[in-house]
């Protein structure tokens, strides 16, 4: 997979993260991998669908995912309920939204699927024949993970 | 016991929210995120609006203003939406009542989209991520144009 796709996802979550939590960020170690991962406990995934296909999943735990959304709803979320999944959802959403607007500008179209949210202990993510970055992002608030899996259509 | 009457009032400007006959200005919220809404409603409350009604699809957002109407000030709209988009839905309620005044809310690139809305005759638009800025802003902005 190229490294020029996931740059754009980075970017726009450091931009959107930014001004919604108004929080300092730093940015970890870009990894690789191409078998099965685990995954962090609250994850959002939105599929890709054009010129590349694939997905990207926000991926992060229940206490990182509750303190999001606590900041983004100006009060405090004790649990993970309806309001605090479309909180993360709608951030997945804003996040993607903005990446896939970079993209478009460098030459590369395609639509996106409305976000899901999963969420459980002990959760894995497979993606058959795709290798997926990941881009882990550190916030006072906890640690996101950005996992992108795309490749190009033929 | 003290009551809120007690204190000083430090900011004597009157909620941005009423018209000028005290009244608050009503408010349709027609969005499929339950976080959008409730972010909407909260920023326009706190300025006095009235929320009149919320919708989370297009078909329900129609149907919703129909049955406000003419009870009803100003529309914030969702684009993208289950069942029926927020397009379709601006066509509807335009058809309804020409002289609605929507507000679009759009994610970042889709600018055609927003431009096809405008062109069809919605008043104004928000980019998120929203704030309480952008959104009391766009929102006194189509109410207050002669």
């Amino acid at each position: 997979m190229r490294v020029e796709y996931i740059n754009p996802f980075v970017e726009a979550a450091f931009n959107i993260l930014k001004e919604v939590l108004g929080t300092e960020l730093t940015r970890g170690e870009l990894y690789l991998k191409s078998t099965s991962q685990p995954v962090l406990g609250v994850t959002a995934i939105i599929g890709l669908t054009g010129d590349v296909e694939g997905r990207v999943l926000f991926d992060m735990d229940e206490k990182t995912a509750l303190a999001i959304a606590s900041a983004m709803n100006g009060e405090e979320l004790k649990k993970l309920d309806e309001l605090a999944k479309a909180t993360i959802t709608e951030l997945a959403n804003m996040i993607t939204a903005q990446a896939v607007t970079k993209l478009s500008e460098i030459g590369f179209k395609f639509d996106i699927t409305p976000p899901a949210i999963f969420t459980g202990e002990k959760m894995e993510v497979s993606d058959a024949a795709v290798e997926a970055l990941i881009v882990p992002i550190e916030m006072p608030l906890g640690k996101v993970e950005i996992n992108v899996a795309v490749r190009e259509k033929n | 016991m003290k009551t809120k009457a007690d204190f000083p009032s430090i900011n004597e400007r009157p909620p941005e929210g009423l018209k000028e006959d005290g009244t608050p200005y009503r408010v349709l919220v027609i969005d499929d995120s339950m976080f959008v809404k409730k972010q909407i409603s909260q920023i326009l409350t706190s300025e006095g609006f009235e929320i009149a009604g919320t919708a989370s699809d297009g078909e329900e957002g129609f149907e919703k203003y129909k049955e406000l109407y003419p009870n009803v000030d100003v529309v914030t709209m969702d684009i993208t939406m289950p069942k029926m988009d927020g397009i379709k839905a601006l066509e509807k309620i335009l058809e309804f009542d020409k002289n609605a005044k929507i507000i679009m809310i759009s994610a970042l690139g889709k600018q055609d989209l927003v431009k096809k809305s405008l062109l069809l005759g919605a008043k104004n638009y928000i980019v998120k991520p929203l704030d309480r800025k952008k959104v009391l802003e766009r929102v006194l902005m189509v109410l207050k144009k002669k």
